[in-house]
């Protein structure tokens, strides 16, 4: 079982709207897997049971049920901006946890090209 | 943020060091732009800028510490090691002496598992979830304990004295070996790790002689590149005993019920009894039951009560292991329960085999690991955060309802909500006191270094001492532990100043200053 996509079950409902200068993202690097960094660097909140699926989903109008791979209104400048600045009850992510390649490549999942 | 220089340090000596910890790490891991500090401020702090680094390194192996410490030394840099740096409510990432450069060991994650013995040896930036993973993904018949913040580190959070709800929560107690790197940039390892290629370096704890695996919990003695952690075996069955209390005063009987299973053996894990605040906080926000400054009505809390489901009190205990050893634990415990209350407990019941996919509420009793309850820093909208307040009390119920009673009233003076939790220890109970707050809250900000003064100086009346604290209130929570006119304290200064000539790593942690920043103690 992968435990970051534990199903939610009683979570439920008001992220603080929190705005912020943003921060240019770098390039993604094509020899790293966004989708499994996400997983593995931000799925322990925001995916599954996380605190971020929790507090997202009450916000009034999410239609996304708190999760973030399932927007399509993420740009890769706002995903950046967030990790290293924080959101709400997001703290900072630094470089020494989620590099700047890594970063871009997450950045690059969470705003690809979808139907 | 600008950059702050260690005290004492001239701008060209720093950049000096910057420039060798470069040669030492490579360049990309010296962070040390304005953003890179920003990114280790204390995301929770009431005063962010009171902790702010100089910078950051993030190095990849011991070998690559004990060049920085070695740097360190040549230009007195004050480093200030964190593990994951996700100690939210006692200082996240930041070091206590502002100016500091954090050295962060976030990328040395590697797991070396012992499969036979259920030993699992860690760097610091491991975290529950890595560590769960890697369970999983191999099929080990072990289950982790993990904290209500899984998101952080195994080997920092046993460091810290963090607990977890299994039989394994106690998480420094399952430390066996550690290796170090001392301030001097010398490697150790304790225990039977001291003789080379020891076989029973994490499975016997004391070596020969004196017993050092402590001497590096909550101190600024070494820096912890490894540690052997005992895992439990996977039980044949978990039974859960929950009960949900509905008067205040129900604290008193509840604790003298458990602390007796705890004494004799009955209930081997700690069961933590907490206010109605902790299940709301997760689920709900104030401002959806009332928009007044002040703490919450009684009537209010009644309505959010009702509405959840929860009891004022409520407490869940857990039985691992033989399913026939369990269920007649069970029945003991709820006989013993029936005797001070006729509300049943609820009772849940898995076994090997069945599929173990826990509700929310559930999954840290699994050794799950979990990070939802850190949503209680919404509470009261806006950037939110938390302070832990966190005396140690005897395991009778009478201390801990007066304890209750002292603590409750301090919250209504202050305006706060109360927030309480009660951790059965074997022979004494850590009363976890969370204070949230709404970072952009002007007056309630204003009020909560009052408000923890206040909570401190209470406890020390009783002559009990927190067991961790926050890096705001590390000289204050030192301070309290006052035998012989702090004896204690000289003895660990008189350490330091042995190990750590320079002072450079972590001063003032614990209340430890080296001689080098002594008055800097507040």
């Amino acid at each position: 079982m992968n435990i970051r996509i534990l199903k939610p079950a009683a979570l439920a409902v008001v992220g603080a709207a929190v705005v912020c200068a943003a921060i240019s993202a770098p390039q993604a690097s094509d020899k790293l897997d966004g989708k499994a960094l996400y997983r593995e660097r931000c799925g322990m909140c925001h995916q599954g049971i996380g605190m971020a699926v929790s507090l997202l989903s009450r916000r009034p109008g999410d239609t996304s049920k708190g999760l973030l791979e399932d927007r399509k209104d993420l740009s890769a400048e706002f995903v950046f901006t967030a990790a290293r600045t924080g959101i709400g009850n997001m703290p900072r992510i630094a470089r020494g946890e989620v590099s700047d390649p890594e970063l871009a490549s997450i950045a690059d999942y969470l705003t690809r090209a979808r139907p | 943020m600008k950059r702050t220089l260690p005290p004492g340090l001239a701008a060209t000596q720093f950049d000096a060091a910057l420039k060798e910890f470069g040669h030492a790490i490579g360049e990309d891991w010296v962070l040390a732009t304005d953003l890179d500090r920003d990114t280790y401020l204390d995301h929770f702090a009431v005063d962010e800028a009171a902790h702010a680094p100089s910078a950051a390194l993030a190095p990849l192996t011991a070998a690559e510490v004990q060049e920085i410490l070695r740097i360190a030394n040549r230009h007195k840099v004050p480093l200030w090691p964190i593990s994951r740096g996700k100690n939210f409510g006692y200082g996240g990432s930041a070091p206590l002496l502002k100016g500091s450069v954090v050295l962060d060991l976030s990328r040395m994650k590697k797991i070396d598992f012992d499969a036979e013995n259920g030993v699992a040896v860690v760097e610091p930036g491991v975290g529950f979830y890595d560590l769960y993973d890697y369970i999983q993904q191999h099929k080990l018949p072990y289950w982790t304990s993990v904290p209500g913040n899984s998101w952080g580190s195994v080997l920092g959070n046993a460091l810290d004295r963090g607990v977890g709800y299994t039989t394994y929560g106690e998480h420094t107690a399952r430390l066996c070996g550690l290796e170090v790197v001392m301030p001097n940039g010398e490697l150790l390892r304790t225990g039977m790790g001291a003789m080379s290629g020891s076989p029973t370096w994490n499975l016997y704890r004391y070596g020969f002689g004196p017993s050092w695996e402590q001497m590096f919990v909550q101190s600024n003695y070494g820096v912890v590149t490894k540690a052997g952690v005992w895992l439990m075996p996977a039980p044949e069955s978990m039974i859960g005993l929950d009960l949900e209390m509905d008067n205040a005063d129900d604290l008193g009987w509840v604790v003298d019920v458990v602390a007796g299973m705890r004494r004799d053996g009955l209930l081997q894990q700690s069961p933590s009894i907490g206010s109605w605040l902790r299940q709301a906080a997760v689920l709900t926000t104030r401002k959806d039951w009332y928009d007044k400054p002040g703490a919450l009505p009684d009537e209010v809390i009644a309505a959010i009560r009702k509405k959840y489901n929860i009891g004022w009190w409520s407490i869940s205990l857990r039985l691992y292991g033989y399913e026939s050893v369990n269920e007649a634990s069970a029945a003991i415990i709820q006989a013993q329960f029936a005797r001070k209350s006729a509300k049943p407990m609820t009772v849940t019941r898995w076994k090997q085999g069945e599929p173990l996919n826990p509700s929310p509420g559930q999954a840290a009793f699994a050794g799950v690991p979990i990070t939802f309850p850190l949503a209680n820093a919404a509470w009261h909208g806006g950037r939110g955060g938390h302070l832990g307040y966190s005396p140690v009390l005897p395991a009778n119920g009478k201390a801990a309802m007066e304890q209750f009673r002292r603590t409750y009233d301090r919250y209504k003076e202050f305006g706060m909500d109360y927030h309480g939790s009660f951790a059965m220890g074997e022979r004494s109970i850590v009363n976890v006191n969370q204070v949230l707050f709404n970072k952009d809250d002007r007056d309630m900000m204003g009020r909560v270094g009052k408000f923890f003064r206040a909570l401190v100086d209470d406890a020390s009346k009783q002559h009990y001492g927190e067991y961790r604290t926050h890096i705001d209130y590390m000289d204050l929570v030192a301070g309290t532990y006052d035998f012989n006119n702090h004896a204690l304290r000289r003895a660990n200064e008189t350490i330091k100043d042995a190990l750590d000539p320079n002072g450079i790593l972590a001063p003032g942690k614990s209340g430890i200053w080296p001689k080098r920043y002594r008055n800097l103690r507040t």
